[in-house]
Parts: C-alpha cells; structure tokens; sequence
C-alpha cells in the first residue's frame, strides 16, 4: 500500500489483498466498477510500483487472435522468398521430377514459418518477454464473447498454441489484470480462472485524500467541499454518477479559476465538467442549490450575520 | 480451518452463488498466502476467489459477518459495554485484574484459565470456548429434534462451564473482600458481577446467532423453485426483482447465442473478384483470401400491449426483455392499450424498462382504468399505424384476449397481418381456458402466424429466441 501511495494512488486495503494475492498465486485479477474510479489506473500503478514493463491490450467489437496474439508477416515472408529466389532455384537445381521439387522444399518449410516472421501482439509479446510484464487487457467487456473463450488458454496457463510452431509458453509469468466496465457480464469460465476485485466509489476521506495527493494545488478547506458535493450528488438518481475523475477535473477545474469558496455561480458554471448528459445536470442543480443555501446558512450561525459576499468576485478576475 | 472455509463455501452455495471445487481450493491457497491474522484481510481473500458477480457481494458479506464474526463481535461488544459500565478502559480493567491474581496467590487461589479470560476480556480464548460450547449444545438440540433459544442459551451455558464459573468468581470475590477493604474491593466486586452478566449476554447472543443460521439452513432446505417456472401471476415484490435479474440474464445469454450464430452464418463463398483485386501486388498468387459477407438482416418489431390489470405483470417481463436486446433488432416500437391505444416508443428509449413502463401506466398516454377493448385497440391501430408496417416487420400482440364481449374487430387483425412478416400472438392464460368466457383468442387465432402461451419467463425465452431466429 506504501508502494501505491509513492505512485500517488490511494487504495483501500481489499485491493491491495487482492494485489498481493494475484502476484503471489499467479492468477489474473478482474476488476470491475463503474467507469472513472481507477481500474486501468490500478494496472498501471502495479507496474511502475513493481517497476516491470506494461503491456496493454485495449479490447473492442471484432478483436480477434490476429490483432491480439500475433500473426504472420506476409510481406516479410513474400519479400524474403523474391530475394531468396536464386537460392531456392538452387535448392531445386537437382530435382528431375515435381515431386522431387516439391519435397525438398518441404524440407525447407520452417523457415518461413519461424518465429522470425511472426509479429508479436500484445499477449504474444506479454508470454515471450523475458522479464516478468503487467499484462493489461482493458475493457473485457467490449470484446466478443468468442474472445473471451480463446483467452482462456493463456490467461489460466500462460501459454499460446501457433499450430504452425507449436505451444509457446510464458518465459516468465505475467502479471494479468482484466477490466470490465460491466457492459455485458463476463463469462463464468473466465470468471473462475480469475480473481475478481470490485472497485465502487470511495468514501469520503479515501476521496478527499485522493484530490489532495492529485490536485495538490487545491485548498484544503475548498476539496473537503467539492468532496462532500460529489458524494451527495452519488446518491440521487443519475444516468451517469459522477466518478473520481470527475471529481479530479472538477478539483482541477476550480483550482485553475482560483476559486476560493463554493457558490452558486460557480457551481453552476464549472457544472458540465462533473455531469455528461443535460438531465443528470438539471436534476443535481436542485440539489446543489440546497447545499450551497445550508452552507451559507451555517456560514452565518458561525459567524455571525454578514452580507454575503457577491458571488461573481470570485469568479471573474 | 480447511473444514471451515469448506463449510462456509457451501453455505455461499445454498444461497445461490455458483462456487466451484477450483473457486474453493483458489480460497484456500489464497489464505496460505495471506495468513488468518487480519480479519479484513481474510475477507478480501475470500470475495477475490468465491465471489465472481455483481449481485453476490452483499450476500457474501453478509454471510461472511453472520459466519465468521458474529460470536468475537458478541464478545468484543459486550467487553467495551463492560468498560463504559464500569467507567474504566480495558487497559484498566487488565491492570485490576492483575492486583486481583496477585492477591489471589497470596491465599494459595488460583483462577482457571477461562475465568482469567473472561475477566480481562481475551477474546481469543474465550471464542474458542464458546465455539466448542455452541457445538456441544447444537449436537443436543438436533438430537431434540427443535431449536428453542432460551433453552439452547441455557445449554450453551452448562456446556461452557458457568455454574463453576460463576462459583469460582464469587469465591475469589470474598477471598478479595476479606483481604482487602475499601474502594479496591468494591470495584472488584463490581467488575466481577458485571463480566458474569456480560457472559450471560454473550450466551444470549450466541443463542440468538444460531437461531438465525437454523432459520436460513431451513429455507435453504425448503429452496425457492427454480424461477423460470413461475409463473407471472404469482410474483411477491422480492421475486419481481428477482425475475428482473432472470431476465437481465436471459437476455444476455440470448445475445450471446446469437453472435455465435451470427458470425458462423455470416462467412459466405469465396468473392472472387475481391480475391484477384486483393492479390494483385502478389504477383496474382492468391494468398489474402476474401469472402463475399452476408448482409444480415435485423427484424423490426412492433409490440402491442395489453396493459390491463390482468395481464400487467408479463408485459413488464416481454417488454424488459425485447428492450434488453433493442440491439438486436433494427427498430423496436412499442404500443400500450386498454381500450386506447399509445405510442410508449420514445419512453422506453429513454428510460430504464422497468421506470419506463411505471411511467406509461401512469395514464398520461392511455386511460389504463378502462375496460378492455381489444376490438377498439386494434381498430385504432389499424387506422393511424398501419402504415409503420412492413414486410421486415414482426408484430407482436400481448393480453388475454378477454375482450369483455365488446366486438373484436378481427378483419383489423387480419390486414395487420397480411402486411406483416409475422404475426405472433402471446397469451398469459393457461391453453385450456382460450375460447372460454369472455375470451376472443379463438377469433383473432386464424389471423396469427404463431399463438402462444406464455406464462413463464421460459416460455418467454423460447418465444424470443424464435424471434430472433426468423
């Protein structure tokens, strides 16, 4: 945990179990949550606190073995057979009948189909590279389910079948962690070779730590409100909640204005970076409004009564 | 240990979580690893390797608090309400209990090992006891045959030692008293009424933990019925989320049929044009390979539904359900009726099904109070949509049929159906009362390509599937 917080990343105890547990029983770890709360971030916190190279895999609609594993390099070998020409008439030169021909060139069949002309995909390069790798396979949930069933032999075994070499085994184990954004529920076999690891919304001192270890330039006093704004605003009913890195933006989005304090004006103009769809704003500005209204209110108990300053000051220098 | 997590694992199973042998052994290997020290630790190893959905984690937790910590949080609770009765902090308490030994051996007493526990409180040793008690009491009540709490606390009780505790203590209590006056011993004396009503509490509580556990192992035993086989009619509210998620998972598992279906179907014969094009900078050797594609062609749906009281229930489910695999098909639009009828199309692109549908029955698009009218339905549909259909189009009308003998106007059905591809008629009553009563299923049936009954989400599902598959 100490090692992911050097790499400015704030994680509850759960994860850094599960962490541990997949590096030490070699097992893939599935993450899923919903969008924006730090999955594909957590791939790659392991590898630079592990220090091994990343290598990431982005899933989509139609990836198949060729764009994910490997495949053959056709103009290469096209390319090698015009240059190699006079030698192959060489081989040939003998040979009395087709047969003959066709046999001695047999004979020479695996150099083309050696592993100099294979390209390296993603998993093809995670398996053969020599120091142990984070293998990242990102969106799972995008890929076809056919996908799924074919990564089931390298991720449980560590190990790749290319009929035309053979089974290519892992020189060192990587570090496998799948994501899933829960688009479509992955697979059970898949689910079972896996360890699995739920990332939800933090709570509110993970978060606030979060905005402080990210947006260091933020005020204190001012995250601790941004903070307590989004967690409210979790809990009303929205097409799309607003997740850390919203929160992250948001955070940003106030510190670059020089905002001191949370009003309504500023509230309402730096909105459209925590919410994507017009409703989910309408409905949170109700809420915000009461908020900021319970702010002022307490501000005033606090203090005593005071004018309340002009909300556009803050904003428009 | 193994026998523990074993038995936890299948507890997981009877409530419905898919663990297999590999998911247990992953458990167990995976506590190798991390050790059994950290509480929270050992939670995370187990969710990572048993836990595999979504919908199971507040299952597991909750399982996991009843099974593995309901007793040490017993004790521990029951220890801190001890120290704010007394006023004193645990640190406290120990430092009193151990003026209290040293005194006691100054007398030739010594207390037992789990009297000294209890006094200060050690949760360890005392779990342990309670454990073997709870065990020991368990085996007698099943050998009663009956489970009653009061009588099994008392059980709990004998079995973990409390009358020679209890005499025990009182003995070192006077023991204290004769040795020493004052504030010291009136504390102690205290402290040590206090921790036996405590272990009287815990007992209780052990009790009451074990009531719950018998009551869950019976309505496993009961099992609910597989819910595929319910049928719509009958549904308490636990059993509509419960159908939701059936659907929700239905629905995918259909989805994923048919893409296999469709990329085995879609790899038509060799494009020869394309071929030679392609293979041109090869010198015309044909090495790249290309086939012609198959266009598929998406069915459009229309949905009619029969919102009435009657029937309500499985037009939630077929619409949830046609709306889950929208993407499966070209267009999807949809109709509510009673004796009006509306278009609920838009709602249902923009709203979650269940929200949706919460929404058309509110009355702002129909009078949902009415009586039936399927004659006026269709003849309504007739005059403003027919146009909408086409031969791509698959309609699918839903309700009972239960007309309420106004006039069925079945010629609107017959020209729905001749500019339809399919027309398919689901109906919720059971087969044998069509054509009974009030019910005009055997009028419009000439006019349907497909009448089907469908009271379960099963016959749901073979029914979609058909549809897919025209």
């Amino acid at each position: 945990m100490e090692r992911f917080a050097e790499q400015r990343y704030i994680c509850s105890r759960a994860i850094a179990t599960v962490v541990y547990l997949a590096s030490e029983m070699g097992k893939p770890i599935l993450i899923e949550g919903p969008a924006g709360v730090g999955k594909t971030e957590l791939a790659k916190v392991v590898a630079s606190a592990t220090g091994h190279p990343l290598i990431r895999l982005q899933c989509y609609e139609g990836l198949d073995e060729a764009k994910a594993l490997y495949e053959w390099e056709y103009g290469k070998q096209l390319l090698y057979t015009q240059i190699l020409k006079d030698k192959i008439s060489e081989v040939l030169a003998g040979a009395t009948t087709l047969d003959e021909a066709v046999e001695r060139i047999g004979q020479q069949d695996s150099v083309f189909f050696s592993e100099r002309f294979i390209l390296p995909r993603p998993l093809l390069a995670a398996i053969r590279s020599e120091e142990p790798t984070v293998l990242l396979i990102d969106e799972i949930d995008k890929a076809d389910p056919e996908f799924e069933a074919f990564l089931l032999e390298v991720l449980s075994d560590f190990q790749v079948s290319v009929p035309e070499l053979g089974t290519i085994e892992a020189r060192s184990q990587p570090l496998a962690i799948l994501t899933s954004n829960n688009s479509r529920e992955v697979s059970d076999a898949l689910k079972r070779r896996c360890l699995h690891l739920f990332i939800d919304f933090p709570n509110r001192e993970q978060e606030q730590e979060i905005v402080r270890l990210k947006v260091p330039e933020l005020e204190e006093r001012l995250a601790a409100e941004v903070v307590s704004v989004v967690q409210r605003v979790r809990k009303l009913d929205l097409k799309k909640a607003p997740s850390i890195s919203e929160t992250l933006d948001w955070s940003k989005a106030l510190a670059i204005l020089n905002v001191e304090s949370l009003g309504e004006a500023q509230v309402r103009e730096t909105l459209s970076t925590i919410f994507k769809y017009e409703g989910d704003m309408r409905k949170a500005e109700t809420e915000l409004r009461e908020f900021v209204a319970r702010k002022k209110a307490a501000a005033e108990t606090a203090e005593g009564p005071k004018p309340p300053a002009d909300p556009k000051d803050d904003v428009l220098h | 240990m193994q026998a523990r997590i074993l038995e936890f694992a299948e507890l997981l199973r009877h409530h419905g979580l898919r663990i297999s042998p590999a998911e247990s052994l992953d458990a167990l290997s995976g506590l190798v690893h991390t050790g059994l020290n950290d509480r929270e630790v050992v939670r995370g190893t187990l969710r990572a390797t048993m836990v595999k959905r979504l919908v199971d984690v507040p299952v597991f937790d909750e399982l996991f608090e009843a099974y593995f910590s309901a007793l040490g949080q017993a004790i521990r609770e029951t220890a801190e309400g001890a120290g704010e009765a007394l006023g004193q902090t645990l640190e406290e308490m120990r430092e009193l209990l151990a003026k209290l030994e040293e005194m006691l051996a100054e007398e030739g007493v010594e207390l037992s090992d789990i009297a000294r526990a209890l006094m200060a409180a050690d949760e360890g040793v005392l779990e342990q006891r309670l454990r073997e008690a709870i065990e020991e009491a368990r085996g007698e009540a099943e050998g009663k045959g009956r489970f009653r709490p009061g009588a099994f606390a008392n059980a709990v009780g004998s079995a973990f030692g409390m009358p020679q505790l209890q005499e025990e203590l009182e003995g070192a209590a006077d023991a204290v008293e004769e040795a020493m006056e004052g504030d010291e011993a009136a504390r102690l004396r205290e402290m040590i009424r206090q921790r036996m009503g405590d272990l009287q509490e815990m007992m209780k509580r052990a009790a009451a933990i074990e009531r719950t556990r018998n009551e869950e192992k019976k309505r496993d035993d009961a099992g609910l019925g597989p819910i595929g086989e319910k049928s719509f009619y009958y549904l308490t509210e636990e059993e509509t989320r419960e159908m939701k998620e059936a659907v929700a998972r239905l629905a995918q598992r259909l989805r994923n049929v048919v893409a296999v279906r469709h990329t085995r179907t879609r790899r038509g014969v060799l494009d020869l044009q394309r071929t030679l094009r392609q293979n041109i900078s090869y010198g015309g050797v044909p090495f790249d390979v290309r086939f012609e594609r198959k266009r598929r062609h998406k069915p459009q749906i229309v949905v009619l539904c029969d919102v009435s009281d009657s029937v309500r229930n499985v037009s939630r489910f077929m619409l949830q359900f046609v709306y889950a695999l929208q993407d499966l098909y070209s267009r999807v639009r949809s109709f509510i009726f009673v004796s009006e009828i509306g278009e609920v199309t838009r709602l249902f692109e923009e709203n979650e099904a269940g929200q949706a549908l919460d929404l058309s029955l509110r009355g702002d698009v129909i009078n949902v109070f009415a009586h039936s009218d399927f004659g006026r339905a269709f003849k309504d549909f007739h005059s403003e949509h027919l146009g909408s259909i086409n031969r791509r189009t698959t309609v699918i009308i839903l309700g009972d049929a239960r007309n309420n003998y106004n006039l069925p106007h079945e010629w609107a059905v017959r020209d729905i159906q001749s500019r339809a591809r399919q027309l398919i008629w689901l109906n919720p009553e059971a087969k044998t009362t069509w054509g009974f009563g009030d019910s005009e299923m055997d009028r419009y049936r000439p006019y349907c390509d497909m009448v089907e009954e469908c009271r379960n989400l099963n016959q749901l599902y073979r029914v979609v599937d058909r549809l897919l598959l025209a």
